[in-house]
């Protein structure tokens, strides 16, 4: 066994070694620096010229802060304007329209396929004119810094597989996260911090689980795994040494381990062993990084009053996108939000209202935040769920009440500073909503977009596993040019 | 005979030059005969012997005259038939290169400059043959002319190269491309995207150097002229032009453009060429000016950078090592890019900030374009140094110590295109020396003493520059948010103090105030605070309230009377799968909440039995179950609940039965339902209870009273 441990080590080297000569080894000296395992031997792949932490161009965002809004809001409530649908109250969805569109479970028996108009106004804000219902009235006074595209489309029906494909361009799981990928890419910016965290909050509204799974590193290295904040007052559980330990002590007992790991990985060159010796000095510093980034304490009253007196609650999605602020400020490449409860197939006039009032003010608070910063520029904000929801009402329709179910075809997300095009509405949906008329964004185009505006070419951030060259974009995905600043 | 050889062979190199002389001088008149063409065209092949040749005589005749060497027999003759092979097979590749020259397709300065360093090549190593052994002949003389024949040698070499593979072809992949990058909106259809189509795989062969086929491609007025076979391109015909015959030919066909074995034409490259032709080969037309769903617009965007205003940074890279000794955990230097020389630099953790840390960075001040010293405790004197990173583009001061009055230190600093100020000392008055900055795009003031109307002035007073003023109170009074509850339910078993409810707020100061008889709490309502008891079953209702706020919403607590608590349970039946969360939780004093998944609910289902028991025998009056009902998903109050109970087991008897009614709003997706059984006050040790329900019944705690 520890033979065969060696025999690896050894073969991946020697590849290692005879394909790096290629490379300036200046370059690699420097991206060393940033991602410390580079010349430990597994994966990259420099046939494409890839060297791990530093860019392939010149980047306009530095950081990502992602507001997933796990469950899928209705863009026929939020972004997505469709009168025609309230004009047709109750009338079939014509098939003409539906195209053999599959149906979930939930709703594939249903008889009939009542059309149901927003339940809220829609009215025109900013320069831009954008479209943006009742619901969301801090998001509308922030139009002009936005990019909403409502042509967005997914291939998955069901959260699970929608969510995973979403963060990670693969259905199935195992893939890693568009976080893991950035931080392989581009390393850390802040070495006491992890390049990628997760904060999770839910809404009242029905909530669809979350799993680490969605914040994995899959395949890569496991210092690219996602780091998820607990909402307690430890926002990073078991980090504060036990009662009595002095510094001094664990810096000790922090050396001494690594010197036994460092034997076991000369022994058995398991490049995990590796991870785990950088995971604990990682940690070692964030015991001092964390607790000051992470106190909300000291923000003062005009923070509180834009994101509302909630960010002092912590697990609520307003502290969350203070914390997303304060990490982001401090050099975290990539800040992953989930809030639950967006998934409205019944009751969704009562239950939409509670979501969006849990989100808007806080996520209209960052845009500005980050703006009033000059942070803007170099972060890209992105808000939005995992696929959108039907025109027609899930179970009855009554005067005042409906639901409506998954729809993978149409959605709408926003998308804000990171050298996007501020105050811009891309893409076009037909009169019902439901089939996309112009300009198709697909998520792989989406993913590729993010990764060009932080300065990776999604066709050449590659890394070789198992034989095989993988990407965030798998094989497809273009960059989406016409909504870049 | 060997000397008879050799002399066979000077007699040969006076022939050769005689002929060159010949051909040089009746040059326009001959005409080549095709059967002499490959002998023409052997001259790239034949030119490599003599450079290498003359190369190593000539050192050796630099040396020739040292004293070891020049007695030596071998010596002397190994350098003379040297020279002379030398001499012979440069006048061979002269003669075959002035035959490839009278081919079509050689022109320009480029050959008669390589023709004519070719040519003295020859002459002069002829010349060096016969007049080596003269007595002027001295070493300074072989000296200098091995020297000049060597240089010759390199440029008749570099002018030949030169014509074969294109100007600029070695240097070519290190040379910056980075200028054709055009954004978007400026770019014209032919000048940016055709034309460099053509310079990367045309003109190494139709310039004005080299006119193969007569045809030369790298202005529109000879692009439309066309060549010798006809005209290049019919507008708007592409399948009739040409240009796009050729490259559509078969790549082993003579005829295809580019020839076989150079680099060839993308699939995209001819797509667009086609649609160039198409659109008439317009050479003016502009990129954007096309309709947007064109497709010569759309292949022709995917050739051009997307629309930026790139930086170009041509300053050299730093050394490694230094960006190395000065990157720490505190101090993260990051390169810009791939292949760029540009850095950029974060400061972190202000408790380890020293001024020295910026000013090491002095060693790498041309590389800095970017700096982040967000919340560092930077001050005036700092900006000095800074001032000398002359490349920055953007310089974060954020909540550091600087004043107004540093700002004017940044003058120098040319390129600087954002500036973030916010939570400094800045004030109105020291901004104007901004205007100093001519790159300045953009200034973050937010939270600093600039007021809004001030704001306005900077914005009129500094046309090209944004200031962003950022979010600025309004002072109209915000709503407060609820006070925050570990749990809607609370059980009482005699007395509750207030404090043990564990309600909380995040503001500080906000007073809670509460009432019992259902009505909305005010600012006049009772004080919830220390001291506060409760004794019965109370619909608690409470809000927060704050001087400069507006009072939250109303929290609502129920607060169940639980006097008597079984000492023991039992279930007789089987509790519904996943709500399976132990018999103890129904008596353990703890409420679910509202979340179906917590580990506090029970569930029953069809008929269940439940017995509980009194070690002393209690008065009961009331039975009551705290449940949840999420009519969505089935959870509901049963049809029927039996309470049985007596002094002893042999005792029981039916004591009350409950046919619970769901309230209206059944809808709702979940909420707090509560099951009473009223009895008349009996003593009782033993008691069973028996519920009939279709749904699943959820039950969280049970309170005996």
């Amino acid at each position: 066994m520890a033979n065969e441990f060696m025999e690896h080590a050894l073969n991946q080297n020697r590849r290692r070694f005879l394909s790096k000569l290629s490379l300036g080894l200046g370059s690699v000296a420097l991206g060393s620096l940033l991602v410390p395992d580079l010349l430990k031997g597994i994966g990259g792949d420099d046939d494409f010229g890839f060297t791990p932490g530093i860019p392939h161009f010149a980047p306009k965002a530095q950081r990502v802060i992602y507001l997933f809004q796990n469950g899928a809001p209705s863009q026929l409530e939020s972004f997505d304007y469709k009168p025609k649908l309230r004009e047709m109250w109750g009338q079939e969805l014509p098939a003409s329209v539906r195209m053999g569109q599959r149906l979930t479970g939930m709703t594939s028996g249903q008889a009939s396929f009542p059309l149901v108009g927003s339940f809220v106004d829609f009215k025109q804000y900013g320069q831009s004119g954008a479209w943006v219902s009742d619901l969301f009235p801090y998001t509308s006074k922030i139009v002009d810094d936005l990019c909403i595209v409502k042509s967005m489309y997914t291939e998955a029906i069901n959260h699970d597989p929608a969510l995973t494909f979403f963060q990670t361009g693969a259905q199935q799981g195992n893939r890693p996260s568009m976080g893991a990928w950035l931080s392989y890419g581009l390393g850390s910016e802040n070495k006491n911090l992890p390049a990628f965290t997760v904060l999770l909050s839910r809404g009242k509204g029905v909530g669809q689980g979350v799993y680490s799974k969605l914040w994995t590193n899959g395949f890569l290295d496991s210092i690219h795994q996602g780091v998820q904040f607990s909402k307690g007052e430890e926002p990073v559980l078991y980090l504060n040494d036990q009662d009595g330990l002095s510094k001094a002590e664990r810096r000790k007992m922090l050396d001494n381990l690594a010197e036994v790991n460092q034997l076991s990985y000369q022994e058995m060159g398991d490049p995990e062993i590796n991870a785990k010796i950088q995971q604990y000095e990682m940690a070692y510093r964030m015991q001092t990084a964390i607790p000051e980034v992470t106190d909300i304490s000291k923000e003062s009253d005009d923070i509180i009053k834009m994101y509302g007196p909630d960010c002092l609650v912590p697990g609520t999605y307003a502290a969350n996108c203070l914390l997303a602020r304060k990490l982001s400020e401090n050099g975290v490449r990539f800040v992953q939000l989930y809030h639950q409860g967006w998934d409205q197939h019944g009751n969704l006039p009562g239950d939409m209202r509670k979501q969006a009032l849990d989100v808007d003010q806080a996520s209209a608070a960052l845009i500005t935040d980050l703006k009033q910063r000059g942070l803007l520029d170099e972060t890209l904000v992105i808000w939005g769920g995992e696929f959108g929801r039907t025109n027609y009402s899930q179970g009855a329709l009554t005067k005042d009440n409906y639901g409506r179910d998954h729809h993978p075809r149409c959605f709408s997300i926003w998308m804000a500073g990171g050298g996007i095009k501020p105050g811009i509405v891309y893409g076009e949906s037909d009169d019902f909503g439901y089939n996309i008329v112009k300009n198709p964004v697909h998520v792989h185009d989406f993913q590729a977009t993010v990764l060009n505006q932080l300065g990776l070419d999604h066709e050449k951030l590659i890394y070789k596993h198992l034989g095989r060259r993988y990407r965030l974009t798998d094989v497809s995905g273009k960059v989406v040019k016409d909504i870049l600043a | 005979m060997r000397n008879n050889l050799k002399g066979l062979a000077g007699n040969l190199l006076f022939a050769l030059n005689t002929l060159i002389l010949f051909l040089l001088v009746f040059e326009s008149k001959i005409l080549v005969p095709q059967w002499l063409q490959p002998i023409g065209r052997m001259h790239p092949l034949m030119l490599h012997f003599p450079i290498v040749i003359l190369i190593l005589s000539m050192a050796l005749e630099f040396f020739r005259y040292k004293e070891e060497y020049g007695d030596q027999g071998f010596y002397k003759s190994f350098t003379s038939n040297l020279l002379l092979i030398g001499a012979i097979s440069s006048a061979v590749t002269v003669i075959m290169g002035l035959f490839l020259a009278k081919e079509e397709g050689y022109s320009g300065s480029i050959l008669q400059w390589h023709k004519w360093t070719g040519v003295s090549i020859v002459f002069i190593a002829s010349l060096i043959y016969w007049y080596r052994d003269a007595n002027w002949y001295k070493p300074r003389v072989a000296k200098g002319a091995a020297l000049l024949t060597i240089f010759m040698l390199i440029a008749a070499g570099h002018y030949g190269a030169a014509l074969t593979h294109g100007e600029d072809f070695v240097l070519g992949p290190v040379m910056s491309t980075e200028a054709e990058q055009i954004p978007i909106e400026e770019a014209a259809v032919y000048e940016h995207v055709v034309k460099p189509i053509f310079e990367a795989k045309c003109t190494s062969c139709h310039n004005t150097e080299k006119i193969k086929g007569e045809l030369l491609l790298t202005d529109p007025e000879a692009i439309m002229k066309g060549g010798k076979t006809g005209k290049l391109i019919i507008p708007g015909k592409p399948e009739l032009s040409l240009l796009l015959q050729r490259i559509h030919l078969p790549e082993e066909d003579k005829k295809h453009m580019p020839p076989k074995g150079k680099v060839q034409l993308t699939e995209q490259e001819t797509l667009l060429l086609h649609l160039w032709v198409k659109a008439n080969a317009d050479f003016k037309k502009k990129v954007v000016e096309l309709p947007e769903n064109d497709s010569l617009r759309i292949i022709a965007a995917s050739f051009l950078k997307p629309a930026v205003n790139e930086d170009r940074y041509d300053f050299a890279a730093a050394d490694d090592n230094t960006v190395k000794k000065l990157s720490n955990d505190y101090r993260v230097i990051l390169p810009l890019a791939k292949e760029s020389p540009a850095l950029k630099v974060n400061l972190y953790n202000p408790a380890v900030y020293t001024p020295k840390a910026i000013e090491e960075l002095a060693a790498i001040k041309e590389q800095v374009i970017s700096l982040s010293l967000n919340k560092m405790p930077v001050t005036d004197a700092e900006l000095k140094t800074i001032a000398q990173f002359t490349n920055l583009r953007h310089l974060n001061l954020n909540f550091t110590d600087v004043t107004g009055k540093g700002l004017q230190y940044l003058a120098p600093l040319k390129y600087l295109k954002s500036l973030s100020l916010a939570g400094t000392k800045v004030s109105y008055n020291n901004l104007s020396q901004l205007s100093a900055i001519k790159s300045l795009k953009q200034v973050a003031i937010w939270n600093t003493s600039i007021t809004s109307a001030e704001t306005k002035q900077l914005d009129k007073a500094h046309k090209g520059i944004t200031f962003i003023a950022g979010y600025k109170d309004d002072g109209k009074p915000i709503k407060l948010n609820p006070p925050q509850l570990k749990s809607n339910g609370f059980i009482i078993q005699n007395s509750l103090p207030a404090d043990s409810l564990g309600i909380k707020h995040p503001i500080k100061g906000v007073e809670i105030r509460y009432t019992t008889d259902g009505s909305e709490p005010d600012s006049v309502s009772a004080l919830l605070e220390k001291g506060v008891h409760f004794t019965k079953n109370t619909t608690l209702k409470m809000k927060a309230f704050k001087r400069g706020w507006l009072s939250s919403q109303v929290v609502t607590a129920d607060l169940f009377k639980g006097i008597y608590k079984p000492d023991s349970l039992a279930v007789l039946t089987t509790i519904a799968m996943s709500y399976n969360n132990g018999k103890k939780r129904l008596i353990d004093g703890q409420l679910g909440g509202m979340d179906v998944n917590s580990d506090s609910w029970l569930g029953l289902q069809g008929n269940t039995e439940l017995a509980f028991f009194f070690d002393k025998p209690v008065t009961l009056s009331s039975i009551l179950f705290h449940s949840i009902t999420v009519g969505l998903f089935g959870k509901r109050p049963p049809e029927i609940v039996e309470v049985w109970g007596g002094a002893n087991k042999s005792q029981m008897q039916l004591l009350s039965t409950v046919k619970p009614q769901l309230a209206p709003g059944e809808n709702r997706p979940s909420f707090i339902t509560v099951v009473e059984c009223k009895l008349k006050p009996k003593k009782i040790a033993y008691l069973h209870i028996k519920t009939k329900s279709a749904a699943i019944f959820l039950v969280d705690e049970i309170f005996f009273n």
